[in-house]
Formats: structure tokens, C-alpha cells, sequence
């Protein structure tokens, strides 16, 4: 177990220590000039609220005796059902797949390879994200490869036949406060946590996105996957808004040492 | 005309593995979804000529699709959809419109002979790595250019990855971490936006034929809309280490329309780099 800890440590190095430190501008602050997370949600010039800023993972695992390793890792990220007493509804195939994956150390992980994580688990991993709010778009940047994420706010329908990709196409609409997000197109082959949750091209996947204080964005994302889990499944996770700082890209492939020990002994 | 060295003759096996390096975009864009706002002539026309679109603030809108002006040279064709490949002259070699070609310090020079005669196979996008500023202006898959207040964004279909340009008038950092993209800067000259990079990490390619672009380098973009179908950005590269004198290559961009990015993931199913082999 402890090997194992150790190896998902490693395929992922640890987010640098020293940030950019660039004042984030406009936070709200209490009488004693610290910045008040509590405060209500920024609003767009159109009265919606504003999803922008530096979000973090909760880190909602704890930590061993010996301290917080870096790579602070939530309970999702390794399990994306943690939060449901049942866990998830694998068809299966599916809860066998799983079962397989871990015991081959994640070697066939997306992740393991450098590849995308599709959109759940690119909400699961330590790694910062930058979420830029404008009309028509909300635009997901995330440390993770560099790499970005479109939803479309701009009306448009989804596509009858997308193309896959791993974070599929993603549009959404106001309901009251929260943001609903419908995703669908995605590709085959994408893992929805390190022990292998399967997801497959069949999947619909909801974000309710729902920025409940200045510092503090619930996501409630609802999978319909008929194909890997017998019923649709929903969990909450909780996003953390990080102040003065920006993102550092952290580009997987660069220097990679991980996958050629991912060996099962 | 392009100066073909030693080593670097259009053959079609090297066009075919520079071929193979970028893939041809697939012919179907997915979405064909309408682009909002796109001037017309009065006779319902698009209207590329149009005056650029501006931000609120009245400057300057760079958002948009933009594509790499495609080469001026004729190459094999190594494969029946190789007219999709626009290849800007610039990704094989940044100083192909400078008389003489970049002004190469002796070193840089024996890199890029080095480079050529190896096929490219240290080029980091040979292995699937970030292509960096300001290659990836030139690189022929589309980006995409979204404009907010304080902050220019580009998408990039190649690894579907994302530059930040911040124009909320901060300066650069003195020490800043080192990055393929650096850090960037930028402010309005007029109707120019000019853009500063410091803080580029060793080892990365210019080009194709691999012109040196490192740690002390400074980049400077301007980018200018000249109009709603094209945008212009000159780029200048200041690195005496790898370059006797600094030198400015002007990119062209010309507007996509009625479609969005398709990401483009390198290391999917990655099967070039083994076929990259030195003569």
C-alpha cells in the first residue's frame, strides 16, 4: 500500500512551492483588512454570478502522522464514488475493469501517460485552475498540461454528432444562480479517478456549478453512463479560491520518470 | 526562394516525416457553428476588410480563430490530402523572410546543422512537448484568441493548451520560472498591442530546423488587427547568445470562420518520433 502511495505521488510532481504572487485585485475584506471568503459571489455585468478566479481542490483527505505530502490529493481523486455510502453502481464489467486497473498499478492510466483526464478528474487533481468568465464562455484553464477547457454559454445546442475528445463538448445555461452544464462526446478509454472508474463514449455527464461565497464554488455533477454504471450517480465536490497567484504549467511529459515503474512485482 | 543546405534536402522522405510531425487537420471541423457578429457588404458579402472589432474600452479586439498564413513554397506531396497541410514557411524555419536567414551566433549555426542532419528528432514537439513562444504562431493548427479585460488568453489546438498574455500593466517578474511559453506582458501602442516575454526555458526550438530559443532570450510580439479578416504580429527576438544582432520576422493570421477548436493531443497514439532517425 505505502509502494503504492509512493508511485501516485510520483506521477505527479508536486505543484511548485513559489507561485507567481500577483495581488489578485478586488477582494472583499473584513474590518480587520483580511480578505473575507465569506463575502457574496461577484456578479457579471448581466447579474449572474461570476465563476472567475484561481480555484483549488478541497483537500478533504487526511493527512498521514508524518505530515501533508505535496501532492495533497483529495478522497475523489482516488475514488470518484468516496462520497457515495454505496459506492458506485458499476455494471459488471466495469467494477471488474476497475479492480484490474489497480492492481496493475495504473500503468494503462491516461494519466500514467501524459495523456488528458477528461473532465472529472481534471476537478480532482491537486492542480490549480483558472476559471475566466465572459459572455458567451466560461473557460477553464488548468495547470495540468496547460491545457484548457471550453463551455459554451452562448445558447448553442449540443452537437447530434461530435466529435470525441477527451473532455467532450460542453454547453451550458442559467438556472437562478447555478450554471448547468451538459457535456457529452466524449472518447472511450477515459479513467474518472486512479482506480480505473470507467467512462465510456455513451456518457452524459451535468455540472451544476454554484459559486455559494466569494470563496467557495460547489460543483454537483450528475454521470449517466449507461453503458459502465447501472444507474445514473451523482457527488458534490467543493472548489477553493486561491488569492495572489496564478497559474504554473505543469507539462506531464517534460522529464517524465514514473511510467517505466509501474510495474506489478 | 528557400536555401536548402547539406542535409536538408526536400526529399520526400523528410517531407514525409515532417509531414507526419503535423498531422493534416481533419477535414471536418466539428462544429460549423456560426461566428456571431461577422461584417457583411451591402450586398450580404463577408466582409474580411472590414475595420477590426473593438472592446468596450475601444481598443482593438483581437478575439477570434486564427490560422497561420500557409507557405509560399511548393513541396512534395507526400500524401492525396496534403493540400490541407498549410504549413506556414516560418515553421520550418523562422528566418525564411530575412535576407541571409536569422543571424545565427558560430554555435547556433552548428546546432541547426546538426539539427537538420538529425531529422529533427530532438525537436521537442518531436516528442510530443510544448512548442513555446513564439513558434507556436506559427504552428499550422488554428488558436484561438479570447480578449478580457486585464488578460489576452490563447488556445491552442496543438496539445490543447493555453498561453496567458496579461495586459493588466503589471511588469515582468525579475526571476520567473522558466517556461516553454515564458512570461508575458502587454500594453497598447496605438492600435498595437505589444507584448514583452521573458523567462524562457533551456533547450527549446524556434523552428523546425531547430533555431535556439532559451533562457535569456526576450521576445517582443506586436500584434496589430488590420483589419477583421487579419492580424499582423511582428515579432522580434532579442538573444545575443544564440543570435549576432536582434531580428524581426512579421507572422501573418487570417481569421477562421463558423468553427472552433478541435484539440489536437500529440501524444495520443504517438507513432512519428522512431521514424525520426539521423542519416
Amino acid at each position: 500500500m505505502k509502494t503504492f502511495s509512493a508511485m501516485l505521488v510520483a506521477a505527479i510532481a508536486a505543484p511548485l512551492a513559489a507561485q507567481w504572487n500577483y495581488p489578485t485585485p478586488a477582494i472583499p475584506r473584513t474590518s480587520d483588512g483580511k480578505p473575507n471568503l465569506s463575502a457574496p459571489a461577484p456578479r457579471m455585468s448581466d447579474g449572474k454570478p461570476d465563476f472567475s478566479g484561481i480555484w483549488d481542490v478541497e483537500h478533504n483527505k487526511p493527512c498521514p502522522p508524518e505530515g501533508c505530502v505535496d501532492f495533497y490529493a483529495p478522497q475523489e481523486f482516488g475514488n470518484i464514488g468516496w462520497g457515495i455510502d454505496t459506492g458506485l453502481p458499476y455494471q459488471p464489467w466495469a467494477a471488474d475493469l476497475a479492480k484490474a486497473r489497480t492492481a496493475a498499478l495504473r500503468k494503462d492510466d491516461p494519466l500514467s501517460h501524459c495523456l488528458p483526464i477528461g473532465i472529472l478528474e481534471l476537478q480532482t487533481i491537486p492542480l490549480y485552475r483558472k476559471i475566466i468568465h465572459v459572455p458567451g464562455l466560461l473557460l477553464i484553464l488548468h495547470e495540468y498540461n496547460a491545457s484548457y477547457r471550453q463551455i459554451f454559454t452562448d445558447g448553442r445546442a449540443l452537437p447530434v454528432d461530435p466529435q470525441p475528445s477527451w473532455n467532450g463538448y460542453s454547453s451550458a445555461k442559467w438556472d437562478g444562480d447555478t450554471l448547468v452544464v451538459q457535456t457529452a462526446g466524449f472518447r472511450d478509454g477515459i479513467w474518472l479517478d486512479t482506480r480505473g472508474s470507467p467512462l465510456t463514449d455513451a456518457a452524459k455527464v451535468t455540472e451544476r456549478f454554484r459559486r455559494v461565497n466569494y470563496g467557495r464554488m460547489e460543483v454537483e455533477i450528475t454521470v449517466d453512463d449507461p453503458n459502465a454504471y447501472t444507474k445514473p450517480w451523482a457527488i458534490k465536490l467543493n472548489q477553493l479560491l486561491m488569492l495572489d497567484t496564478d497559474l504554473i504549467d505543469y507539462i506531464c511529459l517534460e522529464n517524465e520518470k514514473d511510467l517505466t515503474h509501474l510495474v506489478v512485482k | 526562394m528557400r536555401k536548402l543546405g547539406p542535409g536538408w534536402v526536400m526529399t520526400p522522405a523528410v517531407m514525409v516525416a515532417i509531414v507526419a510531425i503535423i498531422p493534416t487537420p481533419v477535414p471536418a471541423q466539428w462544429l460549423n457553428y456560426p461566428t456571431a457578429g461577422v461584417p457583411k457588404t451591402a450586398n450580404g458579402q463577408l466582409n474580411l476588410d472590414a475595420p477590426a472589432p473593438r472592446t468596450p474600452d475601444g481598443k482593438p479586439d483581437l478575439s477570434g480563430m486564427w490560422q497561420a498564413e500557409a507557405g509560399r513554397i511548393s513541396r512534395p506531396c507526400p500524401t492525396k490530402n496534403c493540400e490541407e497541410l498549410r504549413t506556414s514557411d516560418l515553421w520550418l524555419d523562422f528566418g525564411h523572410d530575412l535576407a541571409g536567414g536569422l543571424p545565427y551566433q558560430p554555435w547556433a549555426a552548428d546546432a541547426v546543422k546538426q539539427r537538420k542532419l538529425t531529422n529533427g528528432k530532438d525537436d521537442p514537439t518531436s516528442k510530443c512537448l510544448p512548442l513555446g513562444v513564439p513558434r507556436l504562431l506559427v504552428d499550422p493548427e488554428y488558436r484561438k484568441i479570447v480578449q478580457v479585460p486585464g488578460l489576452v488568453v490563447v488556445l491552442n489546438e496543438r496539445n490543447a493548451s493555453f498561453r496567458q498574455i496579461f495586459t493588466d500593466g503589471r511588469p515582468l517578474p525579475d526571476d520567473p520560472q522558466p517556461y516553454w511559453n515564458g512570461y508575458s506582458t502587454g500594453k497598447w501602442d496605438g492600435d498595437t498591442l505589444v507584448v514583452q516575454s521573458t523567462g524562457f526555458r533551456d533547450g527549446m526550438w524556434l523552428d523546425r530546423i531547430g533555431s535556439p530559443l532559451t533562457e535569456s532570450a526576450k521576445v517582443t510580439e506586436r500584434f496589430r488587427r488590420v483589419n477583421y479578416g487579419r492580424l499582423e504580429i511582428e515579432v522580434t527576438v532579442n538573444y545575443p547568445k544564440a543570435y549576432t544582432q536582434p531580428w524581426t520576422v512579421k507572422v501573418n493570421e487570417s481569421i477562421v470562420l463558423n468553427t472552433e477548436l478541435l484539440d489536437y493531443i500529440c501524444n495520443e497514439n504517438e507513432k512519428d518520433l522512431k521514424h525520426l532517425v539521423g542519416k
